[in-house]
């Protein structure tokens, strides 16, 4: 993760300097304010990545000489296909459209979105997901 | 539940026997996916709709342009049908088609099974088409489609000038599909970020996964900036909040806001394609890449100063601070030049050949060049000011955006085709298509910069006779026809490699792939790799499949040559290990 912690540390730096120059030359608020959050954005990023290399050490994809049997073993739970993002979305829709056509259906897009958005969620803790 | 270090198979058998299952169950197994490379294609296949769209609305306004008066549309229509053109474009096309790419592609190059989120994924891609078709739905509603311009300034955009549900709708779409953006750039950088194969560190990913990276941190930047401004905008609209209100200062802090995310959104439409162009160059210039690790940093710096850039879109309000916006726009050409010169320097001396993925890179090459230089001009507040909200203008984005976008977009769909559907694209008809649309584009968007210069304002759909703009219109409006029916053959092609071109058996048909992709079976099995090759290079699959040439030149290399070849106990992939190499 060194890299990676440094891209963002790197890309943090150079907009709290950009802030600093703009902000002092131009005294706009909008843009200063918007370099700022920028620059936190970048920063919370790139400590984290770098703290997360300081505790894990080079993994094998950052190593230049690591074997592809060095990633052996389980990789990660893999959903195989899903109905929830299907009424996830469409209930989020449902709920914007409101704002066009009356609040009634931004009250059952929400309604909506809150049940698939637990089913979406929940999707694998329930039922036999459950029992493991 | 996915395992690496699955048994050795020595070729990826590819499905010699295809059932066609029923359409219904088709149509529910791409509905449910979690599939990245399924998910792409409904990217791509959406977008691509959308650009056939918003490529009618363009050409309903050249048609309305080719002589002078109004003919058969009204100013409103006229109205709506830009203000659709640029927001169908923009983010209906090429952000998702830029999504479409990396979620098919990227994966694949980093040796990944997946992305992060599957099923953040999918509903990312959800996100999108519904949030679009509501932008899109406003057309058929009584007051018509949205008709502020794709960037909506204040005060036009309040409830008062433009009342009726078009308007609504296109926020909130945008807020939603906008939404569908973020996390898919969410999901990009943590794919790259925990999901690489061993070996593949971030100085070995091809170029085009770094643009990816790149973009989704853009990504990260912008778009939550622009749903930020839309929100409020719908609450000043629907609530009566006085945000935007001109008493406030609201039309100038909606253009920061609006910048602060359209022009990263600039470079998040082009640096993906920047990346397509730059996988196709080496592997038909049989060369690599030249300035690797220079590539990368022209693109981490463009993205970087790309956010310190959006005012020169705002410079003939007066209330922006010219100089520093000049200097950093001036800046953003250094690196964007240094791509050019690894473009070139890949190519040169190379042995290329000419098909047709490499004939729409160099397209793209020729028409972006244009673009980047009249940006120039452009970039400098004195020059500026004369053809602002001109038809140079137009002539400038659309050699940008279109060169980009659209060239690169064709090249990569004749590159990795092949990848994809398991069907080589007709080189005869490519190479038909790409003349047709090259010479369209060029006779459509050439002369409109003398019909800026000569003061044509954009936007108008309407001139005098007496204005002497007919000639260069009806010229224009010829090209953009031109440009038009290009489309046609590449359907045509599209739909005889479906029915007649015969199955690619290979993992590489091109022969000298350089990146990962190229070193699985085509199309990939569910799960992306039945065996990865090593990594000792940024080109595993050139090196899988001509270990003889395999470079023993950087000194790493010969490093890891001298060690005793590691034979793992599982004897788990094929390694690529050639007598010579380290040699000199």
């Amino acid at each position: 993760m060194k890299v990676e912690g440094r891209i963002f540390a790197g890309l943090a730096v150079f907009f709290v300097i950009v802030a600093v120059a703009y902000g002092e030359l131009s005294r706009e608020v909008v843009g200063t304010t918007a370099l700022v959050l920028s620059g936190a954005l970048a920063s919370a990023i790139g400590f984290y990545g770098l703290r997360l290399n300081a505790r894990l050490g080079p993994r094998p994809e950052d190593r230049p000489d690591a074997d592809i049997s060095e990633g052996a073993g389980v990789f990660g739970f893999y959903s195989p296909h899903s109905w929830w993002p299907l009424p996830t979305a469409a209930s989020a829709a449902i709920m914007t459209l409101g704002f066009a056509f009356g609040w009634w259906l931004t009250v059952l897009g929400a309604f909506m979105l809150i049940s698939s958005a637990v089913g979406f969620v929940f999707e694998y803790y329930r039922g036999y997901h459950a029992e493991g | 539940m996915t395992v690496l270090g699955d048994p050795p198979v020595a070729v990826a058998t590819p499905a010699a026997v295809r059932l066609r299952e029923p359409r219904g169950k088709v149509a529910v197994s791409w509905m449910t996916s979690t599939d990245h490379k399924v998910i792409g294609y409904m990217y791509i296949i959406s977008s691509f709709v959308f650009f056939l769209f918003g490529g009618v609305l363009a050409l309903l306004m050249r048609a309305e342009l080719a002589r002078p008066g109004l003919q058969f549309l009204s100013n409103e229509q006229y109205n709506q049908l830009f203000t659709m053109h640029g927001t169908i474009m923009l983010l209906m096309f090429a952000t998702p088609l830029f999504i479409g790419f990396a979620n098919v592609v990227m994966p694949l190059q980093i040796g990944s099974p997946d992305v992060a989120f599957p099923r953040l994924n999918m509903l990312s891609f959800y996100f999108f088409l519904f949030g679009s078709l509501e932008v899109v739905g406003g057309f058929l509603t009584p007051g018509g489609a949205a008709d502020f311009g794709w960037f909506a300034y204040a005060p036009l955009n309040d409830v008062v000038h433009s009342p009726g549900a078009g308007a609504d709708m296109w926020i909130m779409g945008l807020a939603l599909s906008g939404l569908g953006t973020i996390l898919a750039g969410v999901n990009f950088i943590t794919t790259i970020f925990t999901m690489r194969a061993p070996g593949m560190t971030m100085f070995r990913m091809p170029i085009f996964t770094w643009n990816i990276l790149v973009t989704s941190i853009l990504v990260l930047l912008a778009f939550p900036i622009l749903a930020a401004a839309l929100l409020t905008l719908e609450v000043d609209r629907a609530f009566g909040a006085r945000v935007f209100d001109s008493v406030n200062g609201g039309p100038l802090l909606w253009q920061h806001l609006f910048w602060f995310f359209g022009h990263p959104e600039v470079y998040i439409i082009a640096l993906p394609f920047f990346g397509i162009v730059t996988e196709v160059l080496p592997v038909f210039s049989r060369k690599p890449i030249f300035g690797y690790k220079g590539l990368v940093f022209a693109t981490l710096s463009i993205g970087a100063l790309s956010i310190a850039v959006w005012a020169h879109h705002m410079y003939v309000t007066g209330s922006v601070l010219l100089p520093f916006f000049s200097f950093m726009t001036m800046l953003i050409a250094v690196p964007t030049g240094v791509k050019f010169f690894n473009w070139i320097g890949t190519m040169w001396r190379g042995s290329v050949s000419l098909d047709t993925p490499m004939l729409w890179a160099i397209g793209f090459l020729v028409t972006f060049l244009f673009g980047g230089l009249t940006g120039i001009i452009l970039a400098s507040p004195p020059l500026d000011f004369p053809v602002s909200d001109s038809y140079f203008v137009v002539a400038h984005f659309h050699y940008v955006v279109f060169g980009t976008v659209v060239f690169a977009m064709f090249s990569g769909f004749y590159f990795w085709w092949p990848k994809w559907t398991g069907k080589m694209l007709d080189e005869r008809l490519g190479k038909l298509h790409f003349w047709l649309l090259f010479i369209g584009f060029h006779t459509t968007f050439m002369i409109q910069h003398w019909l800026g210069v000569e003061g044509m304002p954009r936007r108008y759909p309407d001139y005098l006779a007496s204005d002497g703009f007919t000639t260069q219109n009806t010229i224009s409006t010829i090209g953009s026809f031109i440009l038009a029916a290009s489309t046609l053959p590449f359907l045509w092609n599209v739909y005889k490699t479906a029915k007649h071109a015969p199955r690619v058996e290979v993992d590489d048909p091109w022969g000298w792939g350089r990146s990962m992709e190229w070193a699985t079976s085509c199309p990939p099995p569910r799960h992306n790799f039945v065996s990865l090759p090593r990594i000792r290079s940024e080109s595993p699959a050139f090196d899988l499949h001509h270990p003889e040439l395999a470079p023993a030149s950087s000194s790493h290399r010969s490093k890891i040559a001298a060690e005793p070849s590691p034979g793992a106990p599982g004897g788990t992939e094929p390694e690529p290990v050639s007598p010579t190499r380290g040699d000199s």
